[in-house]
This record gives structure tokens, sequence and C-alpha cells, in this order.
């Protein structure tokens, strides 16, 4: 399979996973096994598969920027990094969303953190980070007061 | 943060299944039955081939049976006799068995993910010492049968019928030593094929040689002695009168016993089990 085919597949997979978390207050248990399990792990399944079958005609490497930049010339690990990215931003998507239930934080105040994720993965996890902590302190501010 | 696991997820740790008495062996074997699915996919993404077929054909079968063979173990593991695997000498074998398997199998799928042997590889003295070290751990990861072998026969309280019971534990030995000598020998040549093919033709699936003895042959049949034997003792059992079932399965280990050594000595001699006319 041609990487850009894989890649044509991958985007929609991963924009199902995004949807199924932003109506996961509807159903939460079947739109989480979606979003937090099946879509990571087909998404993370392709990803070995790249990285067993191509990562040894790769050039480049960790070791400096340059190395990485010329890791990523290759098409199948350029895929495989955007794979990397759809698979682990979706998951992060996925933890923040059991997370706001485990606090009881409502599900409209955890949508702009799931966007965030979405477009520019780790600025959405500082967010929601943000929104627990502020969120925990100011519900035990008002649950202390009532 | 403890939700960071997928706790939602884990299926009931308490369903009890029939590998129950072999945990370790059971949950390595499915464990890489599981990682099939990676190789699988990269075996249908990617384009180079070894030996003139794809280069993650062999993982795949060393996969399949290295996850065939520790299920077994597992299932047999019921008749071991009580407590065994609760010693701590055991489970430092068997932990060490395991390592084995999975040190085989990254092995055998690096050099894949690189294109290069695995097996006879001696072109580079790093290759070459990995490869006698594989050696040793193949040898230890079949070891695994003898030891089962030996304390199934020894156990009198397994409740199975006597022709079973020596099926069993006669398969299990003669999947070691029948392995032992035929991989032992495999392994000291310079590949598996006696002969060299000209055509290319192959038995399907097992991708063995028509047109040259494969030593692989025999070592196919010889590691399968395991399930040949308890499956004709199964059938011993139930369909021969008592006083014959025992001889009969004493009988059928002799055969099968020739039967690899015909296959074993074919193939030396340069002869395909399944000739190409």
């Amino acid at each position: 399979m041609p990487p850009e085919t894989l890649f044509q597949i991958a985007n929609p997979v991963a924009m199902a996973g995004w949807l199924a978390l932003a109506i996961s207050p509807f159903a939460p248990r079947p739109t989480l096994i979606a979003a937090g399990l099946v879509v990571p792990v087909l998404l993370s399944l392709a990803y070995a598969a790249l990285i067993l079958a191509n990562w040894s005609g790769a050039e480049g490497g960790f070791g400096s920027l340059a190395e990485v930049m010329l890791l990523f010339t290759n098409p199948a690990i350029a895929l495989a990094g955007w794979l990397h990215y759809l698979a682990f931003d979706l998951f992060v998507g996925a933890w923040e969303v059991r997370a706001a239930r485990r606090a009881s934080i409502p599900h409209l105040l955890v949508l702009p953190c799931l966007v965030l994720t979405f477009l520019f993965g780790p600025v959405g996890l500082m967010a929601f980070l943000g929104l627990r902590l502020v969120h925990g302190r100011f519900a035990t501010a008002t649950g202390g007061a009532a | 943060m403890t939700d960071l696991a997928l706790t939602h997820f884990t299926p009931r740790a308490s369903a009890r299944n029939m590998f129950d008495a072999e945990p370790l062996f059971a949950a390595t074997g499915l464990l890489i039955g599981l990682s099939l699915a990676p190789t699988l996919m990269a075996m249908a993404m990617d384009p180079r081939d070894f030996l003139g077929e794809n280069v993650w054909l062999k993982p795949v079968k060393f996969q399949i049976a290295l996850t065939l063979y520790l299920l077994t173990l597992a299932f047999f593991a019921r008749w071991l006799p009580a407590g065994i695997t609760r010693r701590r000498s055991y489970r430092i074998y068997s932990g060490a068995v395991v390592i084995a398997v999975i040190a085989e199998l990254v092995w055998v799928g690096g050099a894949a993910m690189f294109g290069i042997a695995s097996h006879f590889n001696v072109s580079h003295p790093f290759m070459q010492a990995i490869y006698s070290l594989m050696g040793a751990f193949a040898v230890l990861l079949t070891s695994a049968t003898l030891v089962q072998g030996i304390a199934i026969w020894c156990n009198r309280q397994t409740g199975l019928a006597p022709p079973l019971h020596l099926s069993i534990a006669l398969g299990l030995v003669l999947t070691f030593g029948l392995t032992l000598i035929v991989a032992g020998t495999l392994a000291s040549q310079s590949g598996h094929l006696v002969g060299t093919p000209v055509s290319g033709s192959t038995v399907p699936l097992l991708g063995w040689s028509r047109e040259v003895g494969d030593l692989r042959v025999a070592h196919f049949f010889a590691t399968h002695a395991l399930h040949v034997l308890p499956v004709f003792g199964l059938g011993a059992t139930a369909l021969l009168p008592r006083r014959w079932a025992v001889p009969a399965v004493w009988a059928a280990a002799l055969t099968f016993t020739a039967f690899v050594a015909a296959s074993f000595a074919g193939a030396l001699a340069g002869l395909p089990l399944v000739p190409d006319f």
C-alpha cells in the first residue's frame, strides 16, 4: 500500500475518533472504547508496520535536528510520524474526556481543550490540565461554602 | 492521574480458561499471537524479499509456531505434578524459557527489519556470535518439552487413561529428542537446503523445496511430535481395546520416529518430500 493511500485512510479514521469524543456524553462507554482504544490501536498497528517495513531503508536519525529532518524526507517514515501524532493526540483526548468525567468537569468546558488537542496536541493537554486544576480549586471552594 | 492506564477496558481477570495451569506460557503465547498483527501488516506493505520470499514471512512463521508451542505447553501443564509450577526453581526455569522465546523472535524479526539473514548468518563476527547464542536459546526453549514430558510421565495422579497419558508424555519427550538431533544438524549446515534449486518450486504455505532436500521438513515433523502423538493417543484410547491401546501408542511413537528419520535422511540425501515432477 503506498503511503499516500494509507494517509487518505488514516485521517478520516482519526477524525471519527475525535467526533466520538465530542459526542461522548451521549454514549460514554462506546465512544470512549472507540476513541480511547480501537482507533489508537489501529493507528498504532499501521505505525508499527510502517516502521518495521521502512526503518532500515531510511536515512537520518534522532541525534540532531538535521538527522530528524532527513529522516522525515522518507515518505513512509513521515507518514509513520503523522500516524504517531494522530494516535497519541487522540489517546490524550480520550484521557481528557475520562479525567473530566471523573472530576465532574462539564463537557462543554472540555470541548475547547479537545479542539486544541486535535490541532496542537501539547497545547490542548496544557489547556485541559489548567482547566482541571482551576476547576478543582473552584469546586472545592464552593463545595466547602455550601 | 491513576486512570492513565486503560483500567476501564481490561477484561475480567477471573475468567478461567483452558491454559490457566501455566499462566506465564499462556500469556506469552497470546502476546506473541497478537504481535502477528503488526508483522502481517508489515508483510503487506514491505516489498523487500529475502531468498525469494517476503522478508516478513519468516518472522510470521516463527510467531505462529511459538504461539502454538507455548499454548500447547500451557495446555499440557494441567497434568504436571501438583504444586510444581509454584516452585521457585520451576519459575526461574520457565522465565528463562520465555526469555529465550522472545529473544528468538526479536532476532528473527530484527533481521527481517534490516533485510539480513538471521540463521546461518556468519557474515560478521557479531551476527555469528548472536547466531550461536540463539542456538543455545533454541535448545533451552525446546528443553521445556523434555522437562514437562518427564514430569507428566512420572505423575501418577493425572487422572488420564494410560494410553493418553503415555502419548502426551512420549510426544513431549520425542519433540525434544528428535528436534535436538534434526535442528542441531540443520544448524550445523550452511543453509536449510541440500542441493541447489533451479525453478524455486515450493510446497504452498510451508515453503519447503520441491526440488532439493529441505531439512526444515524433518524439523517440522520432529517438533510436532507433541501434537501428533497425543492425537493418536486420544484415538487409541477411544477406539482400541484397553490391552492394545498402550502398545499401539508405543508403535505409533516408533513409526513416527521412523518417519522423521526418513524425512531427515531423505533431505540430507538431497531429496524433496513432495517432488515436483
